[in-house]
């Protein structure tokens, strides 16, 4: 096979120069919108509420909460739809990655699903919390299986590696395997505090890092305990009942389920500019449908 | 006896481990498409924007992959902006100009920079970034600049190497060829052994390129994001999404099925994408040495 | 142009001395009495103020180990499979297809093991979460086999070059020069493809990070769960800048750093011996 090496020269040149170039084609090109959005029903419904952020440009980078990821995304979504001057990132990582980016200031907002440590306070003063929703942290099993309801002292016993048996709670025999989060998570603070009261969680203990993670963790594994935000449940996993209290965001609500959080968004003092016109959106009136579409209660108008 | 049985096994032992990797690597793609089927469309890359908006008007693309492609790209071309001149250069010069024990350290650092563990150098650019914003760049962030800059430094020695074996492997004659001539080292060099290891360098960029585009490690500390503002990085400064990061993280925090399948579907875009700048190394690669084989 | 070019590799090397002395720099509150000496240390549990990453060390050992002593014996077949036992097509096809391999990134390697593997190892062994040293091990293993494949291709085509007639002139058949030629006559640079991929599956992040379940315990058995320093890096670097868990990032980077660079200089050094003896 003969291969002209000045033609592979040309292909490649070719494909690196209209691929980079293309891409920084969309900077030099920027459509930009000197009218309104039409003013169709739908859209118009959105394009009315954004309006705040009309006229507005600039980046904001979000990283943190896996949780608060659902509301992030399909909010910055919607807004830069609105405004394509407006450019929004978003990261997972968790609660821990959250505080460090925030408070290294390497992120406009920072989300975590607990409240700051006292060292992250201490080594970065001047972080402020904006709550925006209400979310319970549950255990949950696979859906096959027979446990479906522990005691307080059941689980803390299990995620503690005291009981490793499922028949020892009423289910099949065959080895538990405990699932739990990385060390700065804020789901996992929350469920280790409020619901294993502050115990042990095992050593054996398999740590994923997100809420998904988990979920797809204990969905595939029929001897599976882990524990999630309550408001990514869904049918590929089982709740599991605390105390006789069911895990819903209402019970969480209304005080009868005990393992809650508030979801925080964090910035570095009182936030500006965009940063500011997006949480007021979020904790606003029109933050209220993207929280509940995604499983949590706003701490709108409580 | 035990010569027979010894010659057995290693027959029985190569043919099954070959079928093996084979069928490793068949079932891998195979499990691949397979499982992104269902979402193999125009929808997976744009979304409901129109192809030719998003590629070269710079349109957003809130629903696909086209974003993650676009990054990965800009990445490729940035990182290799820096590394393949910087390692054509070092590579030309450790051959041909350096001699001894200078020689030896370079390659002994071009050797330990080479099996350097990826995520370290994410570590590095990590780290450098919050002391750069504690001392002289208070504005420094993570993207696509510190990312560019530890993915140059990861592929550097695959192209100083490639430079470097491509030149040390042209005949002994075409050195004695420029003098003959009453060239210069320099113009030789220049002249005669460049473009003679034309080949091997090349084949060296595209290998970079390869691995800029497949790693994963290094830009998930240092800009990767999971959403990026529907189109590649615009600047320097902005975070970006990248194929192998967008992998990762459908991998560990997917909530539906059809997103998984999307990950299956980047996953064999990645892979093609990678596959073909190995084959066309590996295609340069043996050119160059057919070339000079005689 | 001696100028020029020497200015550009100065660049290079200056770059690469500059990572090393800020990593150096970023790690130096670890070389206090109290740093370093906290990370040798079996426990890791930061909540109770222990950063050992001694379980750590085990782990990437143990998962390179094993990872090789699948690759390697497969490795060396293939080879012998395309240099004589195999017919001559399919091994040209099998050579292809091994080449082909080195264009797969890890993070696929790891994204498809993770969906397949993890249950495949609950169902077929008793206990265990699937994410397991066993599982990771395997994927390393397909992961690094093209690198010493290909290693031992290069070190090979030299040799059967010059023993091939030779061979056939004593009467043996391919089988029988691959057994007892090929493989004693390049002990060396089998040993040096076996250390090339011992240090590649060293330094993997990603699939050590998805599927080997980053329990930071010392594994009993080839299905408990196990950590890599890599993975440890990755996971501990959202911890609080500066503090003793960030810090260890650091402690494992310069472990790995010491064992890829005594790796890469044996391996410069191999290739030195080797290409003067056999």
């Amino acid at each position: 096979m003969r291969w002209n090496h000045r033609s592979v020269y040309a292909f490649m040149g070719a494909f690196i120069l209209a691929f980079g170039l293309s891409g920084l084609a969309g900077c030099a090109t920027e459509t930009t919108e000197e009218a309104p959005v039409s003013q169709e029903e739908s859209v118009a419904d959105i394009t009315s509420s954004l309006d705040a952020f009309a006229g507005l440009e600039g980046d904001l980078d979000i990283a943190g909460g896996t949780a608060h990821i659902p509301v992030m995304e399909a909010l910055a979504a919607d807004i830069m739809s609105a405004n394509d001057a407006i450019a929004i990132t978003v990261a997972g990582g968790g609660s821990g990655v959250g505080v460090q980016q925030i408070g290294e200031g390497l992120v406009e907002i920072g989300n975590s699903g607990r409240e700051l440590k006292d060292d992250e306070i201490a080594k970065y003063p001047g972080l402020e919390l904006h709550a925006w929703a209400i979310d319970g942290v549950t255990a949950i099993v696979h859906p096959d299986n027979p446990v479906q309801e522990l005691t307080a002292d059941q689980v803390k016993a299990i995620f503690a590696g005291e009981i490793t048996d499922w028949s020892e709670v009423g289910g099949n025999s065959g080895a538990i395997n405990v699932y739990a989060r990385e060390e700065g998570s804020g789901t996992g603070e929350t469920f280790i505090e409020k619901g294993l009261g502050n115990g042990d969680v095992s050593e054996r203990a398999v740590i994923v890092t997100s809420n998904g993670a988990m979920k797809t963790s204990v969905a595939a594994d029929a001897a599976a305990i882990g524990f999630m935000s309550i408001g990514g449940v869904d049918d590929s996993v089982a709740a599991v009942s605390y105390d006789n209290v069911e895990p819903t965001n209402e019970n969480a609500l209304n005080g009868s389920y005990v393992v809650t959080r508030k979801l925080y968004s964090v910035t570095q003092g009182t936030p500006e500019g965009l940063t500011a016109v997006f949480l007021e959106y979020l904790m606003g009136e029109n933050g209220v449908t993207y929280i509940e579409d995604a499983g949590y209660i706003p701490t709108y108008a409580r | 006896m035990v010569r027979r049985v010894a010659e057995i096994l290693l027959v029985i032992t190569s043919w099954v481990s070959s079928l093996g990797v084979v069928a490793v690597v068949v079932a891998l793609v195979a499990f691949l498409v397979y499982r992104s089927a269902s979402v193999l469309d125009l929808q997976l890359f744009f979304g409901d924007v129109a192809w030719p908006d998003a590629v070269f008007g710079g349109a957003r693309v809130l629903h696909g992959i086209w974003p993650a492609i676009a990054g990965t790209l800009i990445l490729i071309a940035a990182s290799s902006a820096v590394a393949i001149p910087l390692g054509i250069a070092a590579g030309v010069f450790i051959s041909e100009y350096a001699s001894g024990r200078f020689r030896a350290t370079i390659t002994f650092l071009v050797d330990v920079l080479a099996g350097t563990p990826s995520i370290i150098m994410g570590l590095f650019g990590f780290s450098m970034i919050l002391l750069l914003r504690q001392t002289i760049a208070p504005d420094a962030g993570t993207g696509l600049l510190v990312a560019a800059v530890c993915l140059a430094l990861l592929v550097l020695p695959y192209m100083i190497r490639a430079t470097q074996n491509a030149l040390e492997g042209l005949p002994a004659e075409m050195r004695l060829l420029g003098a003959s001539m009453g060239m210069s080292h320099s113009q030789s060099v220049l002249r005669i052994l460049i473009p003679a290891a034309s080949r091997g360098i090349l084949s060296g960029a595209v290998l970079s390129l390869g691995r800029a585009a497949e790693d994963t490690a290094v830009i998930m500390l240092t800009g990767a994001v999971a959403t990026a503002g529907g189109r590649g990085p615009q600047s320097l400064t902005d975070k970006f999404e990248a194929l192998p990061f967008k992998i990762f993280v459908i991998a560990a925090e997917h909530n539906t099925a059809e997103e998984l399948s999307v990950g299956f579907a980047s996953a064999l875009v990645l892979l093609v994408l990678t596959a073909s700048l190995f084959s066309l190394t590996f295609i340069l690669q043996r050119s160059l040495e057919r070339l000079w084989k005689a | 142009m001696y100028v020029v070019l020497g200015t550009a590799a100065a660049i290079a090397v200056a770059a690469v001395l500059g990572m090393f002395a800020f990593l150096a720099y970023f790690a130096l509150p670890l070389f206090t009495a109290d740093g370093f000496a906290r990370m040798i240390d079996w426990t890791w549990r930061p909540a109770d103020g222990s950063f050992g990453i001694l379980p750590m060390v085990v782990g990437s050992l143990g998962l390179s180990a094993l990872a090789m002593a699948v690759a390697f014996p497969v490795a060396v077949a293939v080879c012998a499979f395309a240099f004589g036992i195999g017919p001559r097509q399919p091994a040209r096809i099998v050579m292809t297809i091994v080449n082909l391999m080195t264009g797969i990134p890890t993070i696929v390697y790891a994204f498809a093991a993770a969906i397949i593997l993890p249950p495949l190892l609950r169902a077929g062994f008793e206990g265990g979460t699937g994410f397991s040293l066993l599982g990771a091990a395997l994927v390393l293993a397909v992961l690094v086999l093209p690198t010493i494949v290909l290693v031992i291709d290069s070190n090979w085509q030299g040799l059967m070059a010059a023993t091939r007639h030779t061979t056939a002139a004593l009467g043996m058949n391919p089988t029988q020069h691959v057994l007892g030629v090929m493989i004693p006559a390049s002990r060396a640079g089998l040993l040096a493809a076996f250390v090339l991929g011992f240090g590649r599956a060293l330094g993997d992040t990603m699939v050590a990070l998805m599927l080997s379940g980053n329990v930071p315990l010392v594994p009993e058995s080839p299905i408990d769960s196990v950590r890599a320093l890599t993975a440890h890096i990755s996971l501990v670097m959202s911890l609080e800048v500066g503090g003793p868990g960030y810090q260890s990032a650091f402690a494992a980077g310069f472990i790995l750093l010491l064992t890829t660079s005594a790796i890469s200089i044996a391996v410069r050094n191999m290739g030195r011996r080797g290409s003067s003896g056999a």
